[in-house]
This record gives structure tokens, sequence and C-alpha cells, in this order.
């Protein structure tokens, strides 16, 4: 059974058994990522990359070979195209910075989507104002789904990139990227997808999609928090300017000259998050030997069956209707204030987010301060989503 | 009694449900906004002062029970009440609320004791003292209030 695989999931909260539905703002991780990480520490904790002893060589060793684990989950074809980061955030932050900065000049347009988090518009939001580049805005509908009719206009001779979320967090609505990547080169706009809430739930190719950046966060998908990777296509890594100096990133520094690394190391300045790439490739297996197939079609068994049992909860709305979907339900219920049905869940044992998920905009066009977000994973139950639902009734019963 | 039941007790689902001096009144000598973005509570609050006099406490806006509760609460307790009176109330709250003590009523605050359950729910307190904040700014002169940092 994989779910007892998830020690994290095996508690109780309020002397319930503990319902973790919170899973797009972290997963829980499974034991062999917890293992990875303890063995690392135990048996070969040392610094890569620089030392000739046995330890620093066998954690080199680790450290590549879950490099590798991500290069063939995500199929990219080679190793050298994944570069370690932090999440998600540094991930679009590197792209900003590096690729996009060395080529935009004042009146340039980037190209993003209303379904973003905040991480995939801040950055931009910075860089335009570097630069005086414009960001433009791909609107969506009241369904929550992108307005592609209108993709192809939004794609002007100004358009320099495109950066667009593959799974909205708040919404769970699924983009049909692969589509939108093709029409931006139509345009000659090379694009970078957010693959945060994607890689959780989606096979995930990047040859097959054809985007020249992808990055995902480990935490989302069952490894450690504070890791992460970005995909990029070998031409833009070779040709983009470093993003931080520092140890590692070079092959030679004097005080008048600095002659760079090869890459990926141009872009993995000092001591990385070595026990956090580690359990992340041990992630990354996982998930692999589950089948991404597997864990999809799970995900949408699951998607199906809570929506069903939430559309029988009297005076629920949800937000967000998309027809393509991964099992994320943002939703409010009527008289009750989100904050309150997440207090008062949560002594049933059942932990959602509540707010506006880091996506304001989102919101604001549905006229919403916020929402209760339920995120399932492969590994919940059609009996949690009960769980859920009874919560639900019982928070309800306290306010009327 | 369960903590959440003390929590949510009858005072506080009358005041979300029956808000006292709820809306924007007609006229207000002094105002301000209190907001918790990352939490989406947000609430205004209105006075007006004479003679350095409470006159009327009115508040409007959108929030969880506890912080709709307590503003309620706070307009009827304010009242009528000296502006000097009740700075000192104020601070007695802000003891009563601090998460780092296990006070649970402070003799002078009446039915406001009843707020102090919520410290048994940390991420919570926030949402309770954000009006009593928007009114102490208020009187101070200042638009803006938040209880987030």
């Amino acid at each position: 059974m994989l779910r007892e695989q998830f020690p994290g999931l095996q508690q109780t909260v309020h002397g319930k058994p503990l319902v973790y539905l919170d899973n797009a703002a972290t997963a829980q991780r499974p034991q062999r990522v917890l293992d990875a990480i303890m063995d690392y520490y135990l048996h070969h904790n040392a610094n890569i990359h620089r030392g000739v002893h046995s330890l620093s060589e066998s954690a080199t060793a680790l450290y590549e070979q879950a490099r590798q684990s991500l290069a063939r989950l995500l199929n990219a074809p080679s190793d050298k195209n994944l570069i370690f980061v932090r999440g998600c955030t540094e991930g679009v932050n590197l792209v900003a910075q590096t690729f996009v900065r060395s080529r935009i000049q004042a009146g340039d347009e980037i190209l993003i989507s209303h379904l973003e988090h905040h991480s995939n518009i801040v950055p931009w939001q910075i860089l335009c104002e570097q630069t005086g580049a414009v960001l433009k805005v791909i609107p969506m509908n009241d369904q929550g789904e992108l307005q592609l009719d209108q993709l192809d206009q939004l794609l002007t001779e100004k358009t320099r990139f495109m950066s667009v979320v593959h799974v909205s967090n708040a919404l769970g609505t699924i983009n049909p990227v692969k589509k939108m990547i093709a029409m931006a080169h139509d345009k000659g706009v090379p694009v970078l997808v957010d693959g945060a809430q994607a890689m959780p739930h989606l096979p995930v190719d990047v040859q097959d999609l054809d985007c020249d950046f992808y990055t995902v966060s480990g935490h989302k998908m069952y490894g450690p928090t504070g890791s992460g990777v970005l995909f990029g296509k070998a031409e833009h890594l070779e040709a983009m300017p470093p993003y931080h100096g520092g140890g590692e990133m070079i092959s030679k520094v004097t005080f008048e000259s600095t002659v760079y690394n090869a890459v990926p190391a141009k872009f993995e300045a000092g001591t990385p998050h070595i026990a956090g790439g580690i359990g992340l490739g041990a992630a990354a297996e996982f998930m692999m030997e589950t089948g991404m197939s597997q864990i999809a079609d799970r995900d949408q068994q699951l998607r199906i069956y809570a929506e069903q049992a939430l559309s029988e909860v009297p005076g629920l709305k949800m937000v967000g209707t998309a027809v393509e979907k991964s099992p994320v339900f943002s939703f409010n219920i009527d008289g009750i204030h989100a904050h309150d049905i997440g207090t008062i869940i949560d002594h049933c044992g059942v932990a959602i987010r509540t707010g506006h998920h880091c996506t304001m905009p989102i919101f604001q066009y549905f006229g919403l301060a916020g929402s209760c977000r339920a995120s399932l994973a492969f590994y919940n139950t059609e009996q949690e989503v009960d769980v859920l639902v009874e919560s639900l009734l019982k928070a309800k019963a306290m306010f009327e | 009694m369960s903590d959440l039941n003390k929590l949510y007790k009858k005072t506080v689902l009358e005041h979300n449900r029956n808000p006292r001096n709820y809306g924007v009144p007609e006229s207000w000598t002094h105002h301000s906004e209190g907001l918790n973005a990352v939490c989406g509570d947000l609430v205004h609050v209105y006075l007006t002062i004479s003679e350095d006099c409470l006159q009327a406490v009115h508040y409007a806006g959108e929030s969880c029970a506890i912080s709709m509760a307590s503003a309620s609460l706070m307009t009827e307790f304010s009242t009528g009440m000296s502006v000097e009176t009740w700075q000192k109330k104020f601070k007695l709250f802000k003891q009563l609320m601090d998460k780092n003590n296990d006070l649970q009523e402070i003799g002078g605050l009446g039915e406001i004791n009843t707020l102090s359950t919520v410290k048994k729910f940390p991420s919570r307190i926030k949402s309770a003292t954000l009006c009593w904040y928007a009114m102490a700014a208020a009187i101070d002169g200042i638009p803006n209030a938040t209880t987030e940092n």
C-alpha cells in the first residue's frame, strides 16, 4: 500500500486521524526520501565536487545520481540540462535575471497568465522595473480557464518571453501548455513553464512539450523543502550569463577576471542543499517506480469522487470549474468565512489551506478575499473526502 | 466544553450573526482601515469623537467570525467612553490577548474577556485584535493598521 510509505500521514490531530488535504502547499514525503536524507548525513556527509577523499566522492556521486534521476523523470536530453535550485521561485528568478534580462529592453513585452502564482508574477515585475519592459497577461474566464483565443494577438512582435503555469495552485486548472508553447514558438518567443503543481500529478516530458525552461519544486513532489530543479535547453544554458557568483561556478579566478565553470555548475554557486538534492532524487525515483500515469489516473479518480461529494454540501460554491483539472478544490460556503472553516475542520483532523493561496489576482477576478482549498494527492482516499464533507457539514451546523 | 466550542461560543456566533454598529455611518470624525492582507481580513473603524468622548463607534468590512465578533463587541464596549479611558482599556486588551500569558480575564474588560479563548488558536489572534488596532490608529489619525507584522 503506497499510503503506508508516508509516515507523515500516520498521525492524529486533535485526537482524530490526520486527513491531509493541503498537498498544494506542500506534500508529505515517503520513507525512502527521509532515508536518503538521513543516509547522506550519517554515511556520506561531505562537501561535493571538491574533495579527493572517499566521503566527498560518494557524496558527489549521490548528488549527481539525483540529477540523473530527475533528468529521467522529466525526460530531459541530459542531466546537464538540469540546474539544482531552491524551488520554482528560484527557477523563475534565475531565468528572469539571466536569460531574459540579457535580451530585453525598454518597451519589450513579457507575457504571463492570470492564473500565475505570485512567484511567477513578481520576478517579472522586478525585471520590468529594471528594464522598462511591459508585463502582459493572458486573461481567464469564469471557469478559471485561460482565454487562449486571445493568445495569438497577445504574442506581438515586442514579446520577448512567455512564462506560464502548467497547473494552477489555486484552482487546479491544467493549462494546455504544449499548444501554448507551439503558439509562442511560431512567433519566436521562448517559454518557461512553472511546473510546481504539475509534477506531483502529471507525467512531464520536457522534450515533448518543447519548452525552453521548466521548473519544479521538490517539496510539492514528495521531496524535501528548499530543493528543486530548473530544466533549460542546452543552447540557452550555454549562452546565459551566470546567476549568482561564488565558489563552484568558476573554473579559474584571478583578481583581474574569472572564467566560469561549465553548465550546469555555472549556475550553482556555493555549497548547495546537498541532502535536499539527494532527497529530491529519491522522490523522483519513488515517482517513476510508482508510475506517473498511475499517479495521474488515481488523481483523476479522486478528483471525480471529490467533485461529486463536495457538490452535495449545501451552500458550497466552487471557485474554478475548468474541464481539465487536477484534484484541487477552491470553494467558499455561504455565511462562513474560510478561516473559520479552516479552524473548525482542523478539529476534525482535516488540514486544508485558507486565504488567497499566493494568487491574489485570481481572487480579485472573482471578487473574493480568498477561499478554502482542499488539494489532494494520490495517497488520499475516498474515505478522507467523506471526512472532509462531514467536517464541512459540522462547520455549517455550528454557524446555523 | 472543547476549545473549539469555547472559541465559537454563543457570544461570538451571535455577534457574528447580528453585528452591532455595523455599516458605514452617515458621518464620522475619525476613520482607519485595518487590513491583514495575508489573511484577507479587512475592517474599517469609524469614530465620532467630540469633547474627548467616543460618541459613536461603527465598523464595516469583511472578515472571519472571530474578527467580526471582536469588532462588534468592541463597538458596544467603547461607545460613550472617554478617549483616555479607552486607551487604558486598549492596554488591558493587549495584555489579555498576549499569548505569552494565561490570563483568561481582566477586570474592567467585561464581555471582551470572552475573546481570550482565541489565545489557544495562535494563528487567529491577529483576527481578534485587528479592529482594536484599527480603532487605536483612527484615534491617532493614522489611516491604516495591520496586526500581521
